[in-house]
C-alpha cells in the first residue's frame, strides 16, 4: 500500500468519525433547544387555561390556533402532569403529524379534567432537517477540499522523495553516473539525499577499489606465471626424466595453463568492465563466424559434433577484438559442453545470433550461469567465458540470453 | 642470430637467454632503461625482446630511440599489460610483433625467427631443414624437391617445429600457438597427437628422416640427432 493510501485511509476515517460525532451532538443540541422552546410555549397556554378557569371557574372554549390544538377531557382521579411526543390529526393541515404535547390536569367546580395540548413540530422538525442537511454539505465539501488538496501538496511535497527513489532504482555501481541530489527543502529529504548520494559514492568507492584490486592482482601474479612457465619450458630441455617425472611436469604443466587462463580471463574482464577496451568499427559477423568456426574444426570434429549454420549478412558497429572474444566464447562454449556426436547450431538474423548445441540435458536456467566463477561440476574452464560474453553484450546494449528446451542450450545474443 | 633481451625480471631473463643460447646464436640482456639505450646505440641486433614495462622507463621509448636513430634491428614487445592500447601504439612505432606475458618459450623462439626471417634483406622465403623445404610464400612443403600435400595447420605446425629444432616443445604449447584462445573447448590435447602423426606420415613417405620424436609424454622435439 502506498503511504499516500495509507494516509488517506486513516485520515478519511478519523475525519468521518470525528465529524459523525460533532453532527450527532449538534443534532442533539439543535433538537433539545428546539424542543425547549416548544415545551415553553406549551406551558404558556397551559398557564393561560389556568388563569382563565381561576378567574372564570369553568373551562375555556376550545378554539382552533394555528398551529396548536388544546383539549379538556373528564377524568375521574387526578393526570400526571408530563410532556410527551406524539402523533396527532391535525384538522388544519388536515393530516397526521408529529407534534409535542403537554398533559396536564385541572380541577373546575370539583370535576378533574386532563388537559392535553398539541402543538405541531413539523416546523421545528423541518429546521432541524435543513441545519442538518447544511451540516452534512459543508462536511463533504471539507473532506473532498482536503482530499484535493492533500492530493497535490502531496504529490508536490513527495516528489524529490520520487526523484530519489528513481536514481536508486537506476543506480548500477559499475557505471559512471552519480546518484544527483534533489533540490528540495524539507529536512527529512535532504538527510535522505545526503545518506543516499553519500551511500552511492561509498559503494564506488569500494567497488572501484576491488575492481582496482583485481586488476592489479591479476597484473602482479602475471610475472611469477611468466617465470613459472620459462623455468618449465627450459626445464624439460633438459631431458632426464622418468615417467613418474613427466607426469608430474605434465601435471604442472596443465596447472600452470589454466593459472595463465583464469589470469587473463580476469584481466580481460576487468578491462571490459572499465570500458578500457572499447571501439565502433563495423564488423561483419557472418565472415568472423565463418572464419572462427573454421579455426575450431579440429575441434569439435574430435567430439564428432555436427555443426550447421544459417548465416545471413549482418554488420554491427562493434570493436572487432571483444567480438572475436564474444563468438570464441560462445562457440567454445557450445563445443566445451556439448556430448559426444552431439550437434551445433549457428544461426545468425537481423535481430539475432542463435548458438544452439546439445549438452546435458537439465535446464540451467536457474544456475546464473553468467555469473563469475560458475561453472558445471569437472569443468576445466575458467568460469569466467560467459560472464565475459555477457559484460561484452553489455558493453554494446546487446543482451544475452539463455533458455532450453531439450535437447538444445540455447544462448542467444539480441542485438 | 645476435638477440638483445631486455627484461628487467632476472627468471625471466635467464630462462629466455638459455632457450635462444645455441650454437651460431648470441644472446645478450640487459635489465634496465639505460643499459639498453647504451647497447642499442653501440650493437646491432637482429632482433631485440623488450619488455615495456621497466622500473627505469618505458620500453617504448627505447623503440622509439631505435626508430629515430633508424637502426633496422627488429623489435619484438614483451609485456605484460596485454592491454590493446599498448599493443597497438607499440606497433604503431614500429615494433614487429607483441607477445603478452605469460608465454611460452617455444613461442617467442617462432616469433622471433619469422621477424628475422621476414627482416632479411636477402628475399630469402626458403626455410631449409635437411631435405624439407618450406615455402613461406606459397606456404608449400616440399621434401627432396617434391611438394607434399600439406594441410594450413600441418604447414603452421611443421615450421613451429622448424624454429624450435632441437627443443623439446609441449602438447600445451602447440595446442595454444596453433588455436590460440579457442583451446579452451579441447578436453584433452590428444587431437594433436594426429595431426603429428600425418605430419610425419607425409614426411617419410615424401622419403624424409622421421625427425619428430615424442618426449617422455609431455611433447615432441624436432631433431637430426
Amino acid at each position: 500500500m502506498k503511504l499516500f493510501a495509507k494516509y488517506y485511509r486513516v485520515n478519511l476515517v478519523i475525519t468521518i468519525v470525528v465529524l459523525l460525532f460533532t453532527g450527532m451532538v449538534y443534532y442533539w443540541a439543535i433538537t433539545q433547544i428546539l424542543t425547549g422552546q416548544e415545551d415553553k410555549d406549551l406551558v404558556v397556554e397551559e398557564r393561560e387555561v389556568f388563569d382563565y378557569v381561576r378567574t372564570n371557574h369553568r373551562l375555556p372554549q376550545v378554539f382552533e390556533s394555528k398551529d396548536q390544538q388544546i383539549s379538556f377531557i373528564p377524568v375521574s382521579s387526578p393526570v400526571k402532569r408530563e410532556f410527551i411526543t406524539t402523533y396527532f390529526y391535525n384538522a388544519k393541515e388536515k393530516e397526521n403529524e408529529w407534534g409535542r404535547g403537554l398533559v396536564s390536569n385541572i380541577i373546575v367546580n370539583g370535576q378533574n379534567y386532563k388537559i392535553l395540548v398539541v402543538e405541531s413540530s413539523v416546523e421545528t422538525n423541518d429546521l432541524i432537517q435543513i441545519i442538518f442537511g447544511i451540516t452534512i454539505a459543508v462536511i463533504l465539501v471539507l473532506l473532498l477540499v482536503l482530499f484535493v488538496a492533500n492530493r497535490l501538496i502531496l504529490a508536490r511535497i513527495w516528489q524529490p522523495f520520487y526523484g530519489i527513489l528513481q536514481q536508486v532504482k537506476a543506480f548500477n555501481v559499475s557505471e559512471k553516473t552519480e546518484i544527483t541530489p534533489q533540490t528540495t527543502d524539507i529536512e527529512e529529504f535532504k538527510d535522505l539525499n545526503n545518506a543516499v548520494a553519500g551511500m552511492s559514492a561509498r559503494v564506488k568507492g569500494e567497488y572501484n577499489e576491488l575492481k582496482a584490486f583485481t586488476e592489479n592482482a591479476s597484473h602482479e601474479l602475471l610475472t611469477p606465471i611468466a617465470i613459472i612457465n620459462s623455468k618449465l619450458d627450459t626445464l624439460i630441455q633438459t631431458e632426464d626424466f622418468n615417467e613418474r617425472q613427466s607426469a608430474l611436469l605434465n601435471d604442472v604443466y596443465t596447472s600452470v595453463s589454466r593459472l595463465t587462463r583464469l589470469n587473463q580471463s580476469m584481466l580481460l574482464l576487468s578491462r571490459i568492465e572499465n570500458q578500457i577496451i572499447s571501439g565502433h568499427e563495423p564488423v561483419n559477423l557472418k565472415w568472423l563466424i565463418t572464419e572462427k568456426v573454421a579455426q575450431l574444426q579440429e575441434l569439435y570434429a574430435d567430439k564428432e559434433i555436427k555443426l550447421t549454420m544459417h548465416l545471413e549478412e549482418k554488420e554491427i558497429q562493434a570493436s572487432r577484438y571483444l567480438m572475436e572474444i564474444l563468438l570464441n566464447n560462445l562457440l567454445v562454449n557450445a563445443i566445451k559442453h556439448n556430448i559426444p556426436q552431439g550437434h551445433i547450431d549457428i544461426t545468425l538474423g537481423e535481430k539475432d545470433l542463435i548458438v544452439k548445441n546439445t549438452g546435458i540435458d537439465k535446464d540451467l536456467s536457474g544456475d546464473d550461469i553468467f555469473k563469475r566463477f560458475s561453472k558445471s561440476a569437472g569443468s576445466e574452464g575458467t568460469g569466467l567465458g560467459l560472464t565475459i560474453s555477457a559484460q561484452i553484450c553489455g558493453n554494446y546494449g546487446f543482451v544475452l540470453g539463455y533458455r532450453f528446451k531439450s535437447p538444445f542450450h540455447y544462448l542467444v545474443v539480441t542485438f | 642470430m645476435k638477440l638483445l633481451v631486455v627484461e628487467d625480471e632476472a627468471g625471466l631473463r635467464d630462462s629466455i637467454r638459455d632457450y635462444f643460447t645455441e650454437a651460431g646464436n648470441v644472446c645478450e640482456t640487459v635489465d634496465d632503461y639505460q643499459a639498453a639505450l647504451q647497447k642499442i646505440n653501440i650493437y646491432r641486433y637482429d632482433c631485440i625482446i623488450l619488455d615495456i614495462t621497466l622500473p627505469s622507463g618505458n620500453g617504448l621509448d627505447i623503440l622509439k630511440s631505435l626508430k629515430q636513430n633508424r637502426y633496422p634491428d627488429a623489435v619484438l614487445i614483451i609485456s605484460a599489460k596485454n592491454a590493446l592500447d599498448d599493443r597497438l601504439q607499440g606497433l604503431d612505432l614500429g615494433a614487429d610483433d607483441y607477445l603478452s606475458k605469460p608465454f611460452h618459450l617455444s613461442e617467442l623462439r617462432a616469433r622471433v625467427t619469422a621477424i628475422i626471417r621476414r627482416k632479411s634483406f636477402d628475399g630469402n622465403h626458403i626455410v631449409v631443414f635437411n631435405e624439407v623445404q618450406l615455402d613461406l610464400l606459397a606456404k608449400s612443403v616440399s621434401v627432396n624437391d617434391q611438394p607434399v600435400k600439406f594441410t594450413k595447420r600441418e604447414y603452421d605446425l611443421l615450421l613451429y617445429f622448424i624454429a624450435n629444432k632441437g627443443k623439446v616443445v609441449t602438447k600445451n604449447a602447440i595446442a595454444e600457438h596453433l588455436w590460440g584462445d579457442s583451446i579452451d573447448a579441447a578436453n584433452s590435447f590428444d587431437f594433436i597427437y594426429s595431426h603429428i602423426k600425418n605430419i610425419r606420415k607425409k614426411l617419410m613417405e615424401a622419403g624424409s628422416r622421421d625427425y619428430i620424436h615424442a618426449s617422455y609424454g609431455m611433447g615432441y622435439k624436432f631433431s637430426d640427432q
